[in-house]
Protein backbone atom coordinates (compact mmCIF):
# COMPACT_ATOMS: atom_id res chain seq x y z
CA UNK A 1 0.00 0.00 0.00
CA UNK A 2 1.21 3.41 -1.08
CA UNK A 3 2.96 5.51 2.03
CA UNK A 4 2.21 9.11 -0.15
CA UNK A 5 -0.76 9.64 0.52
CA UNK A 6 0.23 9.72 4.50
CA UNK A 7 3.13 11.98 3.74
CA UNK A 8 1.17 14.43 1.39
CA UNK A 9 -1.29 14.49 4.85
CA UNK A 10 1.05 15.30 7.41
CA UNK A 11 2.65 17.68 5.46
CA UNK A 12 -0.94 19.81 5.01
CA UNK A 13 -1.46 19.34 8.94
CA UNK A 14 2.53 20.64 9.32
CA UNK A 15 1.73 23.41 6.82
CA UNK A 16 -1.66 24.23 8.30
CA UNK A 17 0.01 24.49 11.99
CA UNK A 18 2.37 26.72 10.32
CA UNK A 19 -0.32 29.02 8.96
CA UNK A 20 -1.53 29.69 12.52
CA UNK A 21 -4.96 27.57 11.63
CA UNK A 22 -5.09 26.40 15.45
CA UNK A 23 -5.24 30.02 16.56
CA UNK A 24 -9.10 29.85 16.44
CA UNK A 25 -8.55 27.81 19.68
CA UNK A 26 -8.00 30.86 21.47
CA UNK A 27 -11.57 32.79 20.28
CA UNK A 28 -13.39 29.40 20.95
CA UNK A 29 -11.62 29.30 25.14
CA UNK A 30 -12.33 33.14 25.57
CA UNK A 31 -16.10 32.17 24.07
CA UNK A 32 -16.51 29.23 26.42
CA UNK A 33 -14.80 30.92 29.11
CA UNK A 34 -17.10 34.09 28.95
CA UNK A 35 -20.01 31.59 28.30
CA UNK A 36 -19.52 30.02 31.97
CA UNK A 37 -18.96 33.53 33.47
CA UNK A 38 -22.35 35.11 31.79
CA UNK A 39 -24.55 32.60 31.40
CA UNK A 40 -25.81 32.44 34.64
CA UNK A 41 -25.94 36.09 35.06
CA UNK A 42 -28.45 36.56 31.96
CA UNK A 43 -30.67 33.38 32.18
CA UNK A 44 -32.37 30.82 34.17
CA UNK A 45 -31.87 26.94 34.63
CA UNK A 46 -29.87 26.62 31.12
CA UNK A 47 -26.35 27.26 32.29
CA UNK A 48 -25.58 23.54 31.39
CA UNK A 49 -27.79 23.93 28.01
CA UNK A 50 -26.07 26.82 26.91
CA UNK A 51 -22.34 25.88 27.50
CA UNK A 52 -23.44 22.06 25.41
CA UNK A 53 -25.14 23.97 23.21
CA UNK A 54 -22.24 27.26 22.52
CA UNK A 55 -19.76 24.68 22.70
CA UNK A 56 -20.73 22.06 20.29
CA UNK A 57 -21.89 24.50 17.92
CA UNK A 58 -18.70 26.84 17.87
CA UNK A 59 -17.11 23.50 16.89
CA UNK A 60 -19.19 22.69 14.23
CA UNK A 61 -18.90 26.36 12.72
CA UNK A 62 -15.87 27.14 13.51
CA UNK A 63 -14.87 23.27 11.34
CA UNK A 64 -16.83 24.28 8.72
CA UNK A 65 -15.41 27.49 7.98
CA UNK A 66 -11.62 26.00 8.21
CA UNK A 67 -12.74 23.14 6.25
CA UNK A 68 -14.42 25.09 3.44
CA UNK A 69 -11.75 27.87 3.38
CA UNK A 70 -8.67 25.64 3.55
CA UNK A 71 -10.12 23.27 1.61
CA UNK A 72 -11.36 25.05 -1.29
CA UNK A 73 -7.02 26.59 -1.39
CA UNK A 74 -5.69 22.97 -0.53
CA UNK A 75 -5.13 22.44 -4.54
CA UNK A 76 -5.21 26.14 -5.69
CA UNK A 77 -2.24 27.03 -3.66
CA UNK A 78 -0.22 24.01 -4.53
CA UNK A 79 -1.08 25.21 -8.23
CA UNK A 80 -0.30 28.78 -7.37
CA UNK A 81 3.19 28.32 -5.82
CA UNK A 82 3.81 25.54 -8.43
CA UNK A 83 4.78 23.20 -5.63
CA UNK A 84 2.36 20.74 -7.39
CA UNK A 85 4.45 20.47 -10.43
CA UNK A 86 7.90 19.65 -8.37
CA UNK A 87 5.58 17.12 -6.39
CA UNK A 88 3.79 15.71 -9.67
CA UNK A 89 7.22 15.17 -11.02
CA UNK A 90 7.73 12.29 -8.49
CA UNK A 91 6.26 8.68 -8.82
CA UNK A 92 3.17 10.73 -6.89
CA UNK A 93 -0.09 9.97 -8.05
CA UNK A 94 -2.83 12.41 -8.42
CA UNK A 95 -5.27 10.62 -6.35
CA UNK A 96 -2.68 10.21 -3.89
CA UNK A 97 -2.05 13.39 -3.67
CA UNK A 98 -5.36 14.61 -3.47
CA UNK A 99 -6.02 11.83 -0.69
CA UNK A 100 -3.35 13.18 1.07
CA UNK A 101 -4.32 16.73 1.11
CA UNK A 102 -8.10 15.33 2.31
CA UNK A 103 -6.50 13.29 5.01
CA UNK A 104 -4.05 16.50 5.75
CA UNK A 105 -7.06 18.44 6.37
CA UNK A 106 -9.45 16.10 8.26
CA UNK A 107 -6.44 15.72 10.77
CA UNK A 108 -5.91 18.97 11.10
CA UNK A 109 -9.26 19.35 11.98
CA UNK A 110 -9.59 16.72 13.94
CA UNK A 111 -6.34 17.73 16.51
CA UNK A 112 -8.83 21.33 16.37
CA UNK A 113 -11.90 19.65 17.51
CA UNK A 114 -10.50 17.06 20.20
CA UNK A 115 -8.71 20.46 21.73
CA UNK A 116 -12.04 22.54 21.59
CA UNK A 117 -13.91 19.39 22.94
CA UNK A 118 -11.26 19.46 25.71
CA UNK A 119 -12.35 23.14 26.11
CA UNK A 120 -15.91 22.09 25.89
CA UNK A 121 -15.28 19.71 28.75
CA UNK A 122 -13.92 21.94 31.27
CA UNK A 123 -16.11 24.64 30.77
CA UNK A 124 -19.16 21.58 31.56
CA UNK A 125 -17.45 20.87 34.59
CA UNK A 126 -16.67 24.66 35.41
CA UNK A 127 -20.58 25.37 35.43
CA UNK A 128 -21.58 22.25 37.12
CA UNK A 129 -19.36 20.67 38.82
CA UNK A 130 -19.66 17.27 37.86
CA UNK A 131 -20.09 15.35 34.70
CA UNK A 132 -23.19 13.01 33.98
CA UNK A 133 -23.07 9.21 32.58
CA UNK A 134 -25.41 11.30 29.92
CA UNK A 135 -22.74 13.81 28.60
CA UNK A 136 -21.67 10.58 26.67
CA UNK A 137 -23.83 12.07 24.14
CA UNK A 138 -21.69 15.04 23.66
CA UNK A 139 -18.97 12.79 22.18
CA UNK A 140 -20.96 11.31 19.89
CA UNK A 141 -22.55 14.81 19.09
CA UNK A 142 -18.85 16.06 18.54
CA UNK A 143 -17.70 12.73 16.43
CA UNK A 144 -20.84 13.10 14.05
CA UNK A 145 -19.21 16.70 13.39
CA UNK A 146 -16.37 15.20 12.72
CA UNK A 147 -18.29 13.66 9.95
CA UNK A 148 -19.76 16.71 8.48
CA UNK A 149 -16.50 18.53 8.53
CA UNK A 150 -14.87 14.92 6.65
CA UNK A 151 -17.73 15.31 4.17
CA UNK A 152 -17.64 19.00 3.63
CA UNK A 153 -13.73 18.97 3.43
CA UNK A 154 -14.07 16.47 0.25
CA UNK A 155 -16.61 18.35 -1.53
CA UNK A 156 -14.18 21.71 -0.91
CA UNK A 157 -11.44 19.66 -2.23
CA UNK A 158 -13.63 18.22 -5.06
CA UNK A 159 -14.63 21.93 -6.00
CA UNK A 160 -11.02 23.41 -6.40
CA UNK A 161 -9.66 20.80 -8.32
CA UNK A 162 -11.75 22.62 -11.50
CA UNK A 163 -12.51 26.18 -9.89
CA UNK A 164 -11.10 28.81 -8.41
CA UNK A 165 -11.22 29.19 -4.58
CA UNK A 166 -14.12 32.49 -4.30
CA UNK A 167 -16.25 30.01 -6.77
CA UNK A 168 -15.44 27.03 -4.82
CA UNK A 169 -16.20 28.48 -1.50
CA UNK A 170 -19.93 29.61 -2.76
CA UNK A 171 -19.74 25.90 -4.42
CA UNK A 172 -19.26 24.32 -1.34
CA UNK A 173 -21.67 26.84 1.30
CA UNK A 174 -24.59 26.66 -1.45
CA UNK A 175 -24.07 22.50 -1.31
CA UNK A 176 -23.69 22.41 2.56
CA UNK A 177 -27.19 24.91 3.11
CA UNK A 178 -28.79 22.73 -0.13
CA UNK A 179 -27.83 19.35 2.19
CA UNK A 180 -29.51 20.68 5.62
CA UNK A 181 -32.61 21.51 3.38
CA UNK A 182 -32.43 18.32 1.63
CA UNK A 183 -35.54 16.79 3.42
CA UNK A 184 -38.02 20.00 2.64
CA UNK A 185 -36.63 19.41 -1.07
CA UNK A 186 -37.94 15.63 -0.83
CA UNK A 187 -41.01 16.94 1.35
CA UNK A 188 -41.86 19.91 -1.31
CA UNK A 189 -42.00 17.33 -4.27
CA UNK A 190 -44.20 14.90 -2.08
CA UNK A 191 -46.70 18.51 -1.50
CA UNK A 192 -47.12 18.46 -5.78
CA UNK A 193 -49.57 15.35 -7.42
CA UNK A 194 -46.94 15.17 -9.98
CA UNK A 195 -44.90 12.13 -10.32
CA UNK A 196 -42.36 13.35 -12.47
CA UNK A 197 -41.94 16.16 -9.77
CA UNK A 198 -42.08 13.66 -6.87
CA UNK A 199 -39.45 11.53 -8.43
CA UNK A 200 -36.83 14.64 -9.08
CA UNK A 201 -37.11 15.87 -5.95
CA UNK A 202 -36.66 12.54 -4.48
CA UNK A 203 -33.61 11.97 -6.55
CA UNK A 204 -32.27 15.33 -5.63
CA UNK A 205 -32.87 14.45 -1.97
CA UNK A 206 -30.89 11.10 -2.58
CA UNK A 207 -28.20 12.96 -4.11
CA UNK A 208 -27.99 16.19 -2.23
CA UNK A 209 -24.91 15.04 0.91
CA UNK A 210 -27.81 14.96 3.90
CA UNK A 211 -25.98 17.13 6.44
CA UNK A 212 -28.90 17.18 8.85
CA UNK A 213 -27.95 13.20 9.78
CA UNK A 214 -24.98 14.49 11.50
CA UNK A 215 -27.07 16.88 13.86
CA UNK A 216 -27.02 16.00 17.36
CA UNK A 217 -26.42 18.43 19.21
CA UNK A 218 -30.06 19.26 20.88
CA UNK A 219 -29.57 15.67 21.81
CA UNK A 220 -26.75 15.86 23.26
CA UNK A 221 -27.42 19.07 25.19
CA UNK A 222 -30.93 17.03 26.91
CA UNK A 223 -28.95 14.17 27.22
CA UNK A 224 -30.82 11.53 24.95
CA UNK A 225 -28.61 8.80 24.18
CA UNK A 226 -28.03 8.20 20.80
CA UNK A 227 -28.75 5.17 18.87
CA UNK A 228 -25.50 2.84 18.33
CA UNK A 229 -27.36 1.74 15.09
CA UNK A 230 -27.30 5.67 14.52
CA UNK A 231 -23.42 6.06 14.62
CA UNK A 232 -22.50 3.11 12.23
CA UNK A 233 -25.11 3.94 10.03
CA UNK A 234 -24.03 7.71 9.66
CA UNK A 235 -20.08 6.78 9.69
CA UNK A 236 -20.87 4.23 6.82
CA UNK A 237 -23.51 7.30 4.98
CA UNK A 238 -20.44 9.67 5.47
CA UNK A 239 -17.10 7.45 4.20
CA UNK A 240 -19.33 6.30 1.15
CA UNK A 241 -20.25 9.80 0.20
CA UNK A 242 -16.33 10.85 0.74
CA UNK A 243 -15.36 8.07 -1.11
CA UNK A 244 -17.67 8.92 -3.84
CA UNK A 245 -16.98 12.70 -3.67
CA UNK A 246 -13.23 11.99 -3.94
CA UNK A 247 -13.19 9.52 -6.58
CA UNK A 248 -15.27 11.90 -8.66
CA UNK A 249 -12.65 14.48 -7.59
CA UNK A 250 -9.41 12.29 -8.54
CA UNK A 251 -11.19 11.72 -11.90
CA UNK A 252 -11.97 15.64 -12.36
CA UNK A 253 -8.00 16.04 -11.30
CA UNK A 254 -6.40 13.28 -13.27
CA UNK A 255 -8.32 14.74 -16.19
CA UNK A 256 -6.90 18.10 -16.20
CA UNK A 257 -4.44 19.99 -17.69
CA UNK A 258 -2.02 21.62 -15.67
CA UNK A 259 0.59 23.13 -18.12
CA UNK B 1 12.87 48.64 20.71
CA UNK B 2 14.99 50.94 18.53
CA UNK B 3 14.18 55.07 18.44
CA UNK B 4 12.42 54.96 15.41
CA UNK B 5 10.03 52.44 16.05
CA UNK B 6 9.19 54.10 19.48
CA UNK B 7 8.20 57.78 17.88
CA UNK B 8 6.04 55.31 15.45
CA UNK B 9 4.39 53.88 18.27
CA UNK B 10 3.67 57.55 20.43
CA UNK B 11 2.86 59.26 16.53
CA UNK B 12 0.23 56.50 16.17
CA UNK B 13 -0.94 56.70 19.87
CA UNK B 14 -1.30 60.15 19.67
CA UNK B 15 -3.90 59.37 16.28
CA UNK B 16 -5.67 56.16 18.07
CA UNK B 17 -6.36 57.75 21.50
CA UNK B 18 -8.30 60.64 20.32
CA UNK B 19 -10.29 59.22 17.63
CA UNK B 20 -11.07 56.33 20.30
CA UNK B 21 -12.23 58.85 22.25
CA UNK B 22 -14.20 60.27 19.37
CA UNK B 23 -16.19 56.67 18.51
CA UNK B 24 -17.12 56.30 22.24
CA UNK B 25 -18.32 59.83 22.35
CA UNK B 26 -20.11 59.29 18.92
CA UNK B 27 -21.78 56.30 19.84
CA UNK B 28 -22.67 57.44 23.06
CA UNK B 29 -25.13 60.08 20.91
CA UNK B 30 -25.67 57.48 18.99
CA UNK B 31 -27.82 55.15 21.83
CA UNK B 32 -29.13 58.00 23.36
CA UNK B 33 -30.65 58.87 19.80
CA UNK B 34 -31.72 55.70 18.80
CA UNK B 35 -33.02 54.98 22.41
CA UNK B 36 -36.33 56.91 22.11
CA UNK B 37 -37.04 55.23 18.68
CA UNK B 38 -36.54 51.72 20.34
CA UNK B 39 -38.69 52.73 22.94
CA UNK B 40 -41.76 53.80 20.54
CA UNK B 41 -41.87 50.74 18.71
CA UNK B 42 -41.30 47.55 20.79
CA UNK B 43 -40.93 44.48 18.20
CA UNK B 44 -40.15 40.79 17.43
CA UNK B 45 -38.89 40.77 13.87
CA UNK B 46 -39.47 36.79 13.13
CA UNK B 47 -42.38 35.36 15.35
CA UNK B 48 -42.80 32.01 13.39
CA UNK B 49 -40.31 29.00 15.18
CA UNK B 50 -40.70 26.99 12.79
CA UNK B 51 -39.29 29.34 9.97
CA UNK B 52 -36.68 30.35 12.79
CA UNK B 53 -35.98 26.95 12.95
CA UNK B 54 -35.18 26.56 9.27
CA UNK B 55 -32.85 29.36 8.80
CA UNK B 56 -31.06 28.37 12.40
CA UNK B 57 -29.37 25.28 9.53
CA UNK B 58 -29.17 22.92 12.34
CA UNK B 59 -27.99 25.16 15.02
CA UNK B 60 -31.66 25.77 16.41
CA UNK B 61 -31.10 24.34 19.64
CA UNK B 62 -28.53 27.59 20.28
CA UNK B 63 -30.79 30.00 18.92
CA UNK B 64 -33.90 28.44 21.85
CA UNK B 65 -30.94 29.28 24.34
CA UNK B 66 -30.99 32.86 22.71
CA UNK B 67 -34.63 33.42 22.90
CA UNK B 68 -35.27 31.83 25.82
CA UNK B 69 -32.43 34.14 27.14
CA UNK B 70 -34.16 37.16 25.75
CA UNK B 71 -36.91 36.23 27.33
CA UNK B 72 -36.14 35.80 30.55
CA UNK B 73 -34.68 39.55 29.97
CA UNK B 74 -37.98 40.94 28.58
CA UNK B 75 -39.84 39.65 31.51
CA UNK B 76 -36.79 40.85 34.43
CA UNK B 77 -37.13 43.84 32.86
CA UNK B 78 -40.38 44.59 32.61
CA UNK B 79 -42.07 42.59 35.67
CA UNK B 80 -43.58 45.25 38.48
CA UNK B 81 -44.37 48.04 36.34
CA UNK B 82 -48.21 49.03 36.60
CA UNK B 83 -50.24 49.04 32.95
CA UNK B 84 -47.04 46.42 31.86
CA UNK B 85 -48.84 44.19 29.20
CA UNK B 86 -46.06 41.45 28.53
CA UNK B 87 -47.33 41.72 25.21
CA UNK B 88 -43.83 39.45 23.79
CA UNK B 89 -43.35 37.48 26.13
CA UNK B 90 -45.93 35.00 24.43
CA UNK B 91 -44.57 35.43 21.29
CA UNK B 92 -40.90 34.72 22.50
CA UNK B 93 -41.53 31.45 24.64
CA UNK B 94 -43.69 30.34 21.42
CA UNK B 95 -39.97 31.02 18.98
CA UNK B 96 -38.24 29.73 21.93
CA UNK B 97 -40.41 26.39 22.34
CA UNK B 98 -40.87 26.31 18.39
CA UNK B 99 -36.87 25.92 18.05
CA UNK B 100 -36.42 23.62 21.13
CA UNK B 101 -39.57 21.83 21.81
CA UNK B 102 -37.35 20.12 25.05
CA UNK B 103 -36.66 22.84 26.84
CA UNK B 104 -38.02 22.50 29.96
CA UNK B 105 -37.35 25.21 32.03
CA UNK B 106 -38.94 27.68 29.09
CA UNK B 107 -42.36 25.43 29.78
CA UNK B 108 -42.04 25.59 33.52
CA UNK B 109 -41.03 29.51 33.94
CA UNK B 110 -42.44 30.40 30.98
CA UNK B 111 -45.85 29.31 32.19
CA UNK B 112 -45.49 31.25 35.63
CA UNK B 113 -44.23 34.20 33.66
CA UNK B 114 -47.20 34.19 31.99
CA UNK B 115 -49.66 33.26 34.37
CA UNK B 116 -49.08 35.44 37.27
CA UNK B 117 -51.76 38.61 37.59
CA UNK B 118 -50.46 41.67 36.93
CA UNK B 119 -48.31 43.48 37.48
CA UNK B 120 -45.89 40.11 38.12
CA UNK B 121 -47.06 38.64 35.03
CA UNK B 122 -48.96 38.71 31.90
CA UNK B 123 -51.90 37.11 33.52
CA UNK B 124 -52.56 35.47 30.44
CA UNK B 125 -53.07 31.78 32.15
CA UNK B 126 -54.80 30.57 29.24
CA UNK B 127 -51.74 31.05 27.17
CA UNK B 128 -49.73 29.37 30.35
CA UNK B 129 -52.17 26.53 29.48
CA UNK B 130 -51.74 26.37 26.27
CA UNK B 131 -47.62 26.37 26.59
CA UNK B 132 -47.61 23.65 29.10
CA UNK B 133 -50.19 21.65 27.07
CA UNK B 134 -47.39 21.93 24.44
CA UNK B 135 -44.52 20.88 26.19
CA UNK B 136 -46.41 17.70 27.49
CA UNK B 137 -46.68 16.66 23.78
CA UNK B 138 -43.16 17.40 23.38
CA UNK B 139 -41.94 15.57 26.57
CA UNK B 140 -44.74 12.85 27.32
CA UNK B 141 -42.65 11.06 29.72
CA UNK B 142 -42.33 13.89 32.29
CA UNK B 143 -44.61 14.14 35.34
CA UNK B 144 -43.63 17.66 35.97
CA UNK B 145 -45.26 19.35 33.24
CA UNK B 146 -48.46 18.05 33.91
CA UNK B 147 -48.10 18.65 37.70
CA UNK B 148 -47.54 22.66 36.64
CA UNK B 149 -50.66 21.41 34.35
CA UNK B 150 -53.04 20.83 37.12
CA UNK B 151 -51.38 23.74 39.17
CA UNK B 152 -52.55 25.84 36.77
CA UNK B 153 -55.78 24.90 36.36
CA UNK B 154 -56.17 24.53 40.27
CA UNK B 155 -54.83 27.72 41.62
CA UNK B 156 -55.33 29.98 38.05
CA UNK B 157 -58.39 28.83 36.55
CA UNK B 158 -60.03 27.09 39.45
CA UNK B 159 -60.93 24.26 36.78
CA UNK B 160 -60.85 21.43 39.18
CA UNK B 161 -61.88 18.46 37.71
CA UNK B 162 -58.88 19.45 34.60
CA UNK B 163 -56.87 20.06 37.28
CA UNK B 164 -57.73 16.82 39.20
CA UNK B 165 -57.05 14.78 35.36
CA UNK B 166 -53.70 16.57 35.03
CA UNK B 167 -52.34 15.26 38.72
CA UNK B 168 -53.55 12.27 38.25
CA UNK B 169 -51.68 12.20 34.79
CA UNK B 170 -48.73 13.12 36.41
CA UNK B 171 -48.85 10.31 38.74
CA UNK B 172 -49.04 7.64 36.11
CA UNK B 173 -45.91 9.02 34.53
CA UNK B 174 -42.54 7.12 34.98
CA UNK B 175 -40.86 9.05 38.72
CA UNK B 176 -44.35 10.44 39.21
CA UNK B 177 -44.79 10.56 43.32
CA UNK B 178 -47.38 9.00 44.87
CA UNK B 179 -47.99 13.39 46.00
CA UNK B 180 -49.47 13.71 42.51
CA UNK B 181 -51.80 10.94 42.85
CA UNK B 182 -53.00 12.78 46.80
CA UNK B 183 -53.22 15.86 44.61
CA UNK B 184 -55.64 15.07 42.42
CA UNK B 185 -58.08 13.17 44.98
CA UNK B 186 -57.54 16.31 47.05
CA UNK B 187 -58.59 19.02 44.04
CA UNK B 188 -61.58 16.42 42.74
CA UNK B 189 -62.82 16.35 46.38
CA UNK B 190 -62.56 20.45 46.13
CA UNK B 191 -64.16 20.10 43.10
CA UNK B 192 -67.42 18.45 44.95
CA UNK B 193 -66.55 15.59 42.54
CA UNK B 194 -66.82 12.77 45.41
CA UNK B 195 -66.66 9.74 43.76
CA UNK B 196 -63.33 10.74 41.61
CA UNK B 197 -61.71 11.65 45.12
CA UNK B 198 -63.07 8.91 46.35
CA UNK B 199 -61.41 6.56 43.21
CA UNK B 200 -58.17 7.86 43.87
CA UNK B 201 -57.74 7.46 47.26
CA UNK B 202 -59.02 4.21 47.37
CA UNK B 203 -56.44 3.04 44.76
CA UNK B 204 -54.23 5.07 46.81
CA UNK B 205 -54.89 2.83 49.99
CA UNK B 206 -55.01 -0.46 47.92
CA UNK B 207 -51.40 0.12 46.34
CA UNK B 208 -49.76 2.18 48.99
CA UNK B 209 -46.84 0.12 50.76
CA UNK B 210 -45.85 2.90 52.74
CA UNK B 211 -47.99 2.36 56.00
CA UNK B 212 -48.17 6.39 56.79
CA UNK B 213 -49.75 6.64 52.84
CA UNK B 214 -51.64 4.24 53.60
CA UNK B 215 -53.22 5.81 56.83
CA UNK B 216 -53.33 9.15 55.08
CA UNK B 217 -55.58 7.57 52.20
CA UNK B 218 -57.66 5.91 54.85
CA UNK B 219 -58.24 9.33 56.55
CA UNK B 220 -59.07 11.04 53.26
CA UNK B 221 -61.47 8.33 52.58
CA UNK B 222 -63.43 8.32 56.17
CA UNK B 223 -63.63 12.46 55.40
CA UNK B 224 -65.01 11.61 52.02
CA UNK B 225 -67.60 9.43 53.44
CA UNK B 226 -68.27 11.57 56.08
CA UNK B 227 -68.61 14.85 53.89
CA UNK B 228 -71.26 13.05 51.61
CA UNK B 229 -73.26 11.84 54.86
CA UNK B 230 -73.06 15.63 56.46
CA UNK B 231 -74.68 16.71 53.26
CA UNK B 232 -76.89 13.79 53.19
CA UNK B 233 -77.81 15.00 56.47
CA UNK B 234 -78.52 18.66 56.18
CA UNK B 235 -81.67 17.72 53.91
CA UNK B 236 -82.82 15.24 56.13
CA UNK B 237 -82.45 18.21 58.76
CA UNK B 238 -84.50 19.87 56.85
CA UNK B 239 -87.19 18.10 56.02
CA UNK B 240 -87.29 17.54 59.59
CA UNK B 241 -87.66 20.99 60.73
CA UNK B 242 -90.52 21.51 57.85
CA UNK B 243 -92.46 18.57 59.43
CA UNK B 244 -92.12 19.28 63.27
CA UNK B 245 -91.10 22.88 63.33
CA UNK B 246 -87.28 22.39 64.67
CA UNK B 247 -84.29 21.33 63.84
CA UNK B 248 -82.99 17.78 65.10
CA UNK B 249 -80.21 17.51 67.78
CA UNK B 250 -79.66 14.03 67.42
CA UNK B 251 -79.39 11.80 64.91
CA UNK B 252 -81.26 9.30 66.35
CA UNK B 253 -84.60 12.30 66.27
CA UNK B 254 -83.95 11.29 62.65
CA UNK B 255 -84.28 7.79 62.72
CA UNK B 256 -87.02 7.70 64.40
CA UNK B 257 -88.92 10.41 62.26
CA UNK B 258 -88.85 7.19 60.20
CA UNK B 259 -86.86 8.37 57.02
CA UNK B 260 -83.50 5.96 57.97
CA UNK B 261 -83.88 2.53 58.38
CA UNK B 262 -80.58 2.81 61.35
CA UNK B 263 -78.99 5.79 63.22
CA UNK B 264 -76.23 7.52 60.89
CA UNK B 265 -73.13 6.89 62.29
CA UNK B 266 -69.86 8.21 60.91
CA UNK B 267 -66.72 6.05 59.18
CA UNK B 268 -65.59 5.44 63.05
CA UNK B 269 -68.91 4.25 64.10
CA UNK B 270 -69.66 7.67 66.02
CA UNK B 271 -73.13 8.82 65.63
CA UNK B 272 -73.85 12.13 63.74
CA UNK B 273 -75.27 15.27 66.01
CA UNK B 274 -76.90 18.45 64.65
CA UNK B 275 -76.11 22.16 65.31
CA UNK B 276 -78.53 24.80 66.60
CA UNK B 277 -78.71 26.23 63.04
CA UNK B 278 -79.64 22.21 61.74
CA UNK B 279 -76.21 21.53 60.22
CA UNK B 280 -75.08 17.70 60.85
CA UNK B 281 -71.23 17.86 62.18
CA UNK B 282 -69.45 14.77 63.62
CA UNK B 283 -69.21 13.73 67.17
CA UNK B 284 -66.66 15.38 69.02
CA UNK B 285 -65.49 12.03 70.16
CA UNK B 286 -65.30 11.37 66.52
CA UNK B 287 -61.70 9.80 65.43
CA UNK B 288 -62.44 10.82 61.83
CA UNK B 289 -61.12 14.11 60.48
CA UNK B 290 -62.30 16.75 58.04
CA UNK B 291 -60.40 17.88 55.62
CA UNK B 292 -59.61 21.39 55.52
CA UNK B 293 -59.65 23.64 52.27
CA UNK B 294 -55.83 23.95 51.52
CA UNK B 295 -54.32 27.13 50.43
CA UNK B 296 -53.10 25.49 47.21
CA UNK B 297 -51.20 22.58 46.33
CA UNK B 298 -47.42 22.15 46.23
CA UNK B 299 -46.06 22.20 42.59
Amino acid sequence: MSTIPGVVAINTFREAVRDRVLYNLIFFALMMIGASILVGEISIGISRLVIINLGLSAISIFGLVMAIFIGVGLVHKEIEKRTLYTLLSKPVKRWEFLVGKFGGLLLTLTVNTALMTIGLGAALYYVSRSFLRTDASILVAVYFILLELGLVTALALFFSCFSSPMLSTLFTLGLYVAGIFSTDIRDIGMLTRSPATQAAARAIYYLLPNFHNFNAITAAAHGESIPVSLIWQNTAYAASYVVLVLAAASAVFSGRDLK
Amino acid sequence: MTGRSHSRSLRFALVAIPLFLAIVLLQTRIDAETRTIAQQKEELLLRSGPLLKKLSLGYDSLLADIYWTRAVQYYGSRVGNVGEKFELLWPLLDVTTSLDPKLMVAYRFGAIFLSEPAPMGADRADLAVELVKRGVSANPDDWRLESDLGFLYYWHLKKYPEAAAAYLEASKKKDGPVLMKMMAAEVAAKGNSFSASRAIWTEIFQTAQDPSTKKNALQHLQSLQAQQDLLALDKYSEDYRKRTGRYPTTAREIYESGVLSGIPVDPAGIPYIFGPDGKAQLDPKSSVVLDKPSNGPPR
